[in-house]
């Protein structure tokens, strides 16, 4: 920082914002000192001593003797992590599909949806009502591959999706099935 | 010496690994006995090379169901006789195709819908490629739960993975299969017309403007 205080013109001149073409005539030299000032900023060369050059040199050697000592252990992390989290990844090139379910159910109070999508969590997908039809819908993305889920009426009772597919789920119930 | 010692150790951490991967997923969503049983199947189903999802899935299942303790642990047995059914289908089949956990667990979801294990031999003898073959066996379980029965489903699919036909038309299948059903016919009747369709354009070339089937069909979706 120097003490030197620019015209605001001259500053802009500085920032790019204007060309000195853009001064008034009384700025036109004080903008070409400025200019010339600032090249010449830009071509010096920043030196640096070469203590510095010393200090640096010795604590890239110290890191590179550390080096193989801190990179076993961390190769040994990282592959315990990979075959940790392994099974429970999913796969990356997995695409979204984007599936409207309904269920009509006038009688009911609330609907929601449980399925392998979401841990079987009756809690976890609600459906909305349509208006005072009876209808019940619920929109949701997910992963492309297959499917099992039930839709889940009042909390306590689990219904099978009349419009799909379904399989024996083990338990004396069927879930239905999606395959996207 | 060293290798002598260290491969049974990895083996056993890897083991280990697997029942901490269980206990994590398991943890707060079933009862300690039951996550003790998946942890049990799961290590022994690891060993013999087969898939350990199915039975978490089946655990939680039973749990959310509120379904009794003995019942769930009667199910997850029957799914680890599954898997273990799969597993010998696909070795029966050939290619080497058993070593294929995704391939395992499709094959596991065919017998729950209906197929038999000479159905999923059939299906892996047609060459197909382990990817090709996990949707294949996805959409013949679907179709099974359609009510197409077993000769119908496994003529269609064997005919959709000869052609080599990318995942995204074998997943057409159970939808074609119920618009022709929609139309008034049985859904065997609808499983043996798609087949017949799709042989003769494997005979004669997809109909102009169609393009051909893929040599190599894309990566399976995952479940």
């Amino acid at each position: 920082m120097s003490g030197h205080d620019f015209h605001p013109l001259i500053k802009q001149l500085l920032d790019g914002d204007i060309t000195l073409a853009d001064l008034p005539a009384e700025l036109h030299a004080e903008g070409e000192a400025a200019l010339r000032l600032l090249a010449a900023v830009d071509r010096t060369d920043v030196s640096m001593p070469a203590v510095t050059w010393r200090v640096m040199a010795a604590l890239e050697r110290r890191r590179r003797r550390f080096l193989p000592w801190l990179l076993a252990p961390a190769l040994a992390i990282a592959a315990a992590l990979v075959i940790w989290l392994r099974p429970g990844t999913p796969p990356p090139s997995a695409a979204l599909v984007t599936v409207r379910f309904v269920l009509v159910a006038p009688e009911a109070r609330q609907v929601s949806l449980a399925g392998t999508f979401n841990q079987w969590d009756p809690q976890a997908t609600p459906l909305v009502r349509a208006g005072t039809t009876g209808v019940w819908t619920a929109t949701l993305t997910l992963p492309a591959g297959q499917h099992q889920y039930a839709f889940v009426v009042d909390g306590a009772r689990w219904v099978p999706d009349p419009g799909a597919p379904a399989v024996d789920d083990g338990f004396g119930r069927r879930n239905s099935v999606l395959t996207l | 010496m060293i290798a002598l010692v260290a491969i049974p150790l990895t083996l056993l951490s890897m083991q280990q690994a697997g029942r901490g991967v269980i206990a994590q997923r398991l943890a707060g969503r079933v009862s300690p006995q039951i996550a003790s049983l998946v942890e049990e199947l799961g290590a022994a189903a690891s060993a013999r090379g087969l898939p350990i999802d199915p039975l978490i899935q089946k655990a939680i299942e039973g749990n959310a169901k509120g379904v009794p303790r003995e019942r769930v642990a009667t199910a997850l047995r029957l799914v680890a006789m599954q898997l273990d059914t799969a597993a010998a289908a696909l070795r029966d089949g050939g290619g080497g195709l058993v070593s294929d956990t995704l391939a395992i667990a499709a094959g596991e979801f065919a017998i729950t819908a209906g197929l038999s294990r000479s159905d999923i031999t059939a299906l892996a003898r047609t060459g197909a490629n382990a990817a090709a073959l996990t949707v294949g066996l996805r959409v013949a379980g679907t179709l099974a739960a359609l009510g197409v029965p077993p000769a119908e489903d496994i003529g269609l699919v064997s005919v959709a993975l000869r052609s080599g036909e990318p995942a995204s038309s074998l997943l057409l299948l159970p939808a074609n299969v119920q618009s022709e059903m929609a139309k008034g016919v049985t859904p065997a009747q609808a499983a043996a017309g798609l087949a017949r369709a799709a042989a003769a354009q494997a005979r004669h070339g997809p109909p102009p403007g169609h393009g051909g089937g893929h040599p190599h069909p894309p990566a399976p979706p995952h479940p």
